[in-house]
């Protein structure tokens, strides 16, 4: 189907989406009010919901599948609706990213933020309720019935009293001819028959056959193959480049410079790589060819003592918030840089001229890669198709548009033939884009009864949101908070969910000359840390249980009362912990989901062992229970990794490891035993991808202080602990 | 020219002889689900059966495949019915799937030789898998379900 993106009324746009289509009922969304302001004169876009006229349903969907289930949970949003047949439905992805597939605070269609769910839900079930109402006018107009004497199911409307079923695809030409509900009505909760259960996945009969195609699976007629050679210092260029120097090796077709290095086009792809790593290639000086971790972790160090830095967020009192007046606790803590490490490494296939570009890549980032060819090629967003496939990994890093380019680069330079340029595991882990390292100091005064009175907390490292286009100031504004709001770095200190009378955050910004990216929980993978490991600090000052002094500072929050109190009751908190086992708690509220977890630890001579975590989620309503369960129990594991080794460092300006051995991913030796309970308490829907990382690392932390009273403030903690 | 069998297919491939298998299966014989990682046999996911046993193809030069036999995940069942693809699809194992192929040639060389493996012998067996969404839990039960079956 070719998607349309100028500005078309109601009516043209379906009709001209059936011209290209073939006799298809489509079905526009209806756009929220502050979204379709924001988006005046974009024009109308894609449906979410195809309907052809032998009945075949296809779902669009706006969000791309990188193993958090997304593509499964929307289809269940969006069937039951409909009222269609589960086992027949096809799943695709938009060719271009249009108004209809951009979340609203980012103008952008991207797959991140946990907003598969949460977000997209509504207008998903807005789409499918329209194309449901306007099957059954149809149905209606046709059996002389009133509409409200029919239902659909199973892809039939179906008149109960007679017991006639009209298939969809009967009535799809009828249904267009008429005008789209404005406001459609929805179904009952009682008529759920697919949300809330859980369906298993659509993709994993292709994932254990090998059929499941990853952007690495491409393939195109006539395809080359494309490795990289780039600049080892992040800000560095190419300064010269001699082709000789690979002319005459095998397969060897092509060296392209790109930004920052080069393209060695070749037959095949270990050919391509061979030539790359044998390029004689120069890259120029910068004035980061020394940089090291030490000097970052100084920059970071001088921050924090650094005067007058505005105030971001404050509640209550500043000056009470850095009261002496009581007892006070004082830590300072730190977390390095994190590689992606996606089991899929980084690639694309482009087929490109200058008339025309068409891209396969499993990506998160639709609307950065238009922008992306836009300004460096000035791609016209309306020749640009992209062909999402799925994604061996996301985590943040597939929104990332430079793999694009140098496709691009790579296709035109040989008269448009397609190329898949593919990264190497040692290109992945050292050419950046990696989770920003963070310092944070914190003081509280506790007053006579061991209670939290004050909190001051200053954060020094990067401001990634403003490579995102967040404005620090304006997002201050937006936000209720006072200056200097970066959510890429505050988020999860700021609106923290503790009764804390006076607070006060603060962030010392540190340019670093590093590019980042968002890693799986963005801030909340480190503040999370930060945050909940200083809340075990002060309980123990103050000589109290950490779930008592927890729930203490939880007066009327209760969403964290109720996963804290979930977590308790699985891992029996009130009963002593078994022999020789340290148990530590974490709460974290992120992307709209509360989750706490309890993990049961030993420490020994051999290292940190992690047995079992206890992990309880209220994310509002569970689309897909499984599904949940598996989003957190692979979200601890992950976070489990980083938490004990993970860290890029950095020597001479370029990244020091380069593969897993030196980055290591936890094996199924260490992963402990993952139980999670979804709690439902009628909150709003929130999350699931992304909030079961935060807790884990403060949770570990704090189960390990429990065993040996040593105080881990710094990732990763195998570094720093002491047998 | 180098000349071996694959998935039961003889098959006769000119590429240099210290090519990894990886890409002659992936780019040669447009066998995709075999999948690179890392490159330097660390995280499995380009692991394959050769002769029965389990190889990281990425680490293996197509010099050492002359006459023998390598199976790929799509040569493990026509039908996605290998006791370990369907203890797989039952318990809803893989999350992005892309190191799964891996896993689960991995666990089906391990229950191949050891129809009833301990924790400790699953452990050993897919110690060289690596799965960066965690399906751990998942896995190891999964491989305790398919040797019941």
């Amino acid at each position: 189907m070719k998607p349309h993106h100028f500005s078309l009324s109601r009516r043209s746009f379906l009709g001209s989406t059936l011209a290209v289509a073939g006799a298809a009922l489509v079905v526009p969304l209806r756009l929220p009010m502050a979204w379709a302001q924001q988006e005046e004169g974009s024009g109308m876009s894609l449906a979410f919901v195809r309907i052809d006229t032998s009945g075949q349903v296809t779902f669009l969907l706006p969000t791309c599948e990188m193993g958090q289930g997304t593509h499964t949970g929307q289809a269940q949003i969006l069937a039951e609706e409909l009222g269609t047949d589960w086992s027949s439905i096809i799943v695709d992805m938009p060719k271009q990213p249009v108004a209809a597939y951009r979340v609203p605070v980012m103008g952008q269609m991207r797959s991140v933020g946990s907003y598969g769910i949460r977000y997209w839900h509504e207008p998903l079930r807005l789409a499918a309720a329209q194309a449901r109402e306007m099957l059954t006018q149809a149905a209606a107009e046709r059996l002389g019935v009133m509409p409200a004497a029919l239902h659909t199911e199973d892809g039939f409307v179906i008149h109960a009293d007679s017991g006639q079923r009209i298939p969809f695809g009967e009535l799809v030409e009828d249904a267009m001819a008429l005008p789209v509900p404005e406001e459609p009505t929805l179904r009952p909760d009682s008529e759920r028959t697919l949300t809330g259960r859980s369906i298993p996945r659509l993709d994993t009969p292709a994932k254990v056959t090998g059929k499941a195609v990853y952007g690495i699976d491409v393939e195109r007629d006539g395809m080359l193959y494309g490795a990289v050679r780039l600049a080892p210092v992040f800000s560095a260029d190419v300064e010269s480049i001699d082709e000789s120097s690979v002319s005459g090796m095998p397969g060897v077709i092509e060296v392209v410079r790109v930004p920052r290095g080069a393209v060695v086009i070749a037959d095949s792809w270990w050919q391509a790589r061979q030539a790359a790593d044998a390029l004689d290639i120069t890259f120029t000086q910068t004035p980061a060819d020394h940089l090291s971790t030490d000097e970052i972790d100084r920059m970071l160090r001088e921050a924090l003592d650094r005067p007058d830095v505005p105030v971001s967020t404050l509640r209550g009192d500043s000056e009470a918030a850095l009261s002496t007046d009581g007892q006070v606790v004082e830590a300072e803590y730190s977390v390095p840089l994190l590689a992606h490490a996606c089991m899929e490494p980084i690639n694309c296939t482009a087929e490109s001229t200058r008339e025309r570009t068409e891209l396969w890549i499993g990506t998160q980032g639709h609307d950065v890669l238009r922008m992306t060819l836009e300004n460096a090629l000035q791609v016209p967003a309306d020749r640009l198709f992209i062909n999402t496939t799925w994604l061996g990994g996301g985590f943040g890093r597939k929104t990332h548009g430079e793999i694009a380019l140098q496709a691009t680069l790579a296709s035109r330079a040989v008269d448009g033939r397609p190329v898949k340029v593919l990264w190497a595991r040692e290109d992945d882990v050292q050419q950046g884009q990696y989770r920003q390292t963070m310092r944070c100091r914190f003081q509280a005064t506790l007053d006579e009864a061991g209670n939290i009175t004050g909190m001051g907390i200053r954060l020094a490292g990067p401001q990634m949101g403003l490579e995102y286009g967040f404005d620090p100031e304006q997002m201050a504004q937006a936000t209720g908070n006072l200056a200097n709001f970066d959510p890429f770095s505050l988020a999860g200190l700021s609106d923290m969910r503790y009764v804390i009378p006076n607070f006060a955050v603060e962030h010392a910004v540190v340019d670093l000359p590093i590019p980042l990216c968002p890693w799986r929980s963005i801030a909340h993978s480190f503040n999370g840390f930060f945050f909940e490991s200083f809340m075990d600090e002060c309980a123990a000052a103050a000589g109290r249980d950490p779930l008592e002094f927890r729930r203490s500072h939880c007066a009327g929050q209760e969403r964290m009362l109720a996963v804290l109190d979930r977590v308790a009751e699985m891992s029996r908190w009130s009963e002593p912990a078994p022999e020789g086992v340290a148990r530590g708690l974490a709460v974290v509220e992120s992307y709209g989901s509360y989750v706490a977890q309890v993990v049961e630890a030993q420490a020994d001579d051999e290292g940190i062992h992690v047995e079992r975590v206890h992990a309880a989620i209220d994310c509002g309503h569970a689309i897909n229970p499984d599904h949940v369960e598996a989003q957190i129990q692979g979200a601890v594991i992950d976070a489990l990794s980083a938490a004990l080794r993970q860290k890029v460092t950095i020597s001479d300006g370029r990244a020091e490891q380069s593969n897993f051995h030196d980055y290591p991913l936890l094996r199924i030796g260490e992963a402990p035993l993952v139980e999670v309970s979804i709690v439902e308490i009628g909150s709003p829907l929130g999350g699931v991808g992304e909030p079961g990382i935060p807790p884990l690392a403060p949770a570990l932390a704090n189960a390990l202080f429990a065993t040996s009273r040593q105080r881990i403030r710094h990732l990763p903690l195998t570094d720093h602990v002491q047998g | 020219m180098t000349a071996f069998t694959i998935n039961g297919r003889a098959v006769e491939v000119t590429a240099e002889t210290d090519t990894p298998l990886l890409w002659v299966i992936r780019e040669q014989l447009k066998l995709t689900g075999t999948r690179f990682g890392c490159g330097v046999a660390q995280c499995g996911a380009c692991t394959v059966h050769l002769d029965g046993e389990p190889v990281r193809s990425c680490s293996f030069p197509l010099s050492g495949v002359e006459g023998r036999s390598v199976t790929t995940i799509e040569g493990l069942s026509e039908d996605g019915s290998h006791p370990v693809q369907c203890a797989w699809a039952e318990l809803d194992v893989p999350q992005c799937g892309y190191c799964q192929s891996g896993q689960i040639m991995s666990a089906a060389a391990l229950l191949a030789r050891n129809p009833n493996p301990s924790d400790e012998d699953i452990n050993a067996a897919m110690h060289g898998n690596l799965c960066r969404c965690g399906t751990y839990v998942r896995i190891r039960a999964a491989i305790h379900r398919a040797s019941e079956n």
